[in-house]
């Protein structure tokens, strides 16, 4: 049985009477300890399957499961499922401390020991002790994200989402925080779903991943068949070929 | 032939902790050619961009001792005659057509606003030139896209419109900031390939900055890479594969490839030597 098993999805917005459908008939498996990749275009509906899982898109169709359970958003999802932004700006609180942004989890879901926890969470992501009392506009963007995903594992979740974690960031900074998302993911047996629309990040990161365009799931390929360009569209192709790794030639 | 011979170039912002320099000594010079400048945020390249236009606010302040455009020297040039720089002899692309176009003014009325007022056209001469603009950067209905606001257009349409505005008097450089940074990887090739195809036919200069140092090889003829405001190498874009300096051999081998090892990248371990002035 897979973890998370999304099936014949559909997202639908409404705006002044008109209907956007998002997302269109998608569906997917991932594993257990499995990283699992979307990618497409803006507008291809790659965030919009992130939000939906977590209850934040209007879900029109088709279902969600984790861990083979009808999807529920209550506090025991929380502990399962947590998310990290696109936009380490814009996701923190700038009037919380990394202290606070760190500790309310905790004291949500009546978690003790909330000093230790934060203080080995900050160690964990590579922050040093004293940024405990810091506020994000101290921070630079790379050290923002890293708070980001601190705050994501304080639950200890099994699952967590990515919504182009890395493309805020310059080329120096999404190496380091790709290769902490990494360390964590092995050290943790976590479970990823991860967005982008770098394909060079999703082939780094991820064992499988689907190409979106519309909405719609265009292909899924293995990492294999990624590296060895043995795609079946000409849209996974166009997306290879404008990747830009190739373009080094 | 020299377009623009920029010599010892600084950028200073007095801040309440000291002066702060954006740009230290930077020198370079350019002729009809495209040329990169790379670096990561916080290098500088915005800033030496925006220096040529003399597009520094106070309390920031530009000091070179020389900046040249075509026999012209630009830091002896008084407010009026910069502006009459701007735009026909020297124009700049804005790295997010968002912000950079007037949200509250259709398309056409923007594009005809120069033409109008600078070139003094007719209506309908302005309304023809506008169009043909929008022909240029290959967008299919310029008839429709004329009367749109900003908001109703893609992040590439607009960027393209922001091309189409820029190139509109002919200029002889072009300034682009990271002009493909806010689009999809697709639209970025296709907006790319417009830039690339004006540039070579009109036989302008073109500056182009990028954080993305795969992106510059490609598209560029030689590349500047800067670090904390000063150049620490410059290259011709088809030898960036072979670049000595360890900053621009991190800043290509931190990037994931398709097809690569997995293993975790190679970080960027900073010299405190590099940023130091030669």
């Amino acid at each position: 049985m897979s973890l998370i098993e999304i099936d014949d999805l559909s997202v639908t917005f409404t705006a002044q009477g008109r209907e956007v459908r998002a997302v269109q008939g998608v569906s997917l498996r991932v594993d257990v300890r499995e990283s699992f990749g979307l990618v497409g275009e803006s507008g291809s509906g790659k965030s919009t399957i992130l939000r939906a899982i977590c209850g934040l898109a209007p879900v029109s169709g088709g279902s969600i499961r984790i861990g083979g359970e009808v999807l529920r958003h209550d506090r025991a999802f929380a502990r399962r499922v947590q998310m990290v932004f696109q936009d380490p700006y814009a996701s923190l609180h700038p009037r919380h401390t990394l202290d606070r942004t760190l500790s309310e989890p905790l004291a949500i879901h009546g978690i003790g020991g909330a000093d230790q926890r934060v203080m080995r969470a900050l160690e964990d992501v590579g922050l040093p002790s004293s940024f405990r009392f810091r506020y994000p506009h101290q921070l630079s963007g790379g050290q923002r994200q890293r708070v980001a995903i601190a705050r994501a594992l304080m639950l200890e979740p099994e699952i967590l989402l990515l919504d182009e974690p890395t493309s805020a960031l310059d080329a120096s900074v999404q190496a380091e925080v790709l290769n902490l998302l990494a360390r964590l993911r092995a050290e943790r047996g976590l479970t990823f779903l991860m967005v982008s629309h770098d394909l060079a990040v999703i082939d780094h990161m991820c064992d499988r991943v689907l190409v979106m365009q519309h909405g719609r799931a265009v292909e899924e390929l293995t990492r294999a068949e990624l590296a060895g360009a043995r795609m079946q569209t000409d849209y996974a192709r166009s997306l290879f070929e404008a990747s830009a790794d190739r373009l080094m030639g | 032939m020299t377009l623009l011979s920029v010599k010892n170039l600084r950028v200073t912002f007095e801040t309440e902790t000291g002066p702060v320099e954006a740009v230290r000594g930077v020198s370079f010079s350019l002729g009809r050619e495209r040329l990169g400048i790379v670096g990561e945020s916080g290098s500088g390249k915005t800033m030496t961009g925006r220096s040529v236009l003399r597009l520094i606010r106070p309390p920031g302040r530009i000091e070179a001792d020389e900046m040249r455009f075509d026999g012209q020297d630009l830091m002896r040039l008084t407010e009026r005659e910069m502006r009459a720089l701007r735009g026909p002899r020297i124009a700049m692309v804005m790295q997010d057509p968002k912000y950079s176009l007037n949200p509250v003014m259709r398309v056409g009325e923007q594009l005809m606003e120069g033409l109008r007022k600078r070139d003094r056209l007719s209506r309908p001469q302005a309304r023809a030139k506008a169009i043909a603009a929008l022909e240029a950067v290959q967008i299919r209905d310029p008839e429709r896209v004329m009367e749109a606001y900003p908001h109703e257009l893609s992040g590439g349409m607009g960027q393209r419109v922001m091309i189409a505005m820029m190139l509109i008097p002919n200029p002889d450089l072009l300034i682009a900031d990271e002009p493909t940074s806010a689009l999809d990887v697709t639209v970025q090739a296709e907006v790319l390939k417009i830039l690339d195809d004006l540039v070579r036919s009109r036989g302008m200069g073109l500056i182009f900055i990028s954080h993305d140092l795969r992106l510059v090889a490609r598209f560029c003829d030689r590349v500047l890479v800067m670090y904390k405001g000063r150049v620490v190498e410059e290259l011709a874009a088809g030898d960036l594969l072979n670049a000595k300096h360890p900053y621009t051999q991190g800043l290509l081998n931190c990037l994931p490839r398709i097809g690569g090892d997995r293993g975790p990248l190679p970080g960027l371990d900073r010299d405190a030597a590099w940023a130091k002035e030669a």
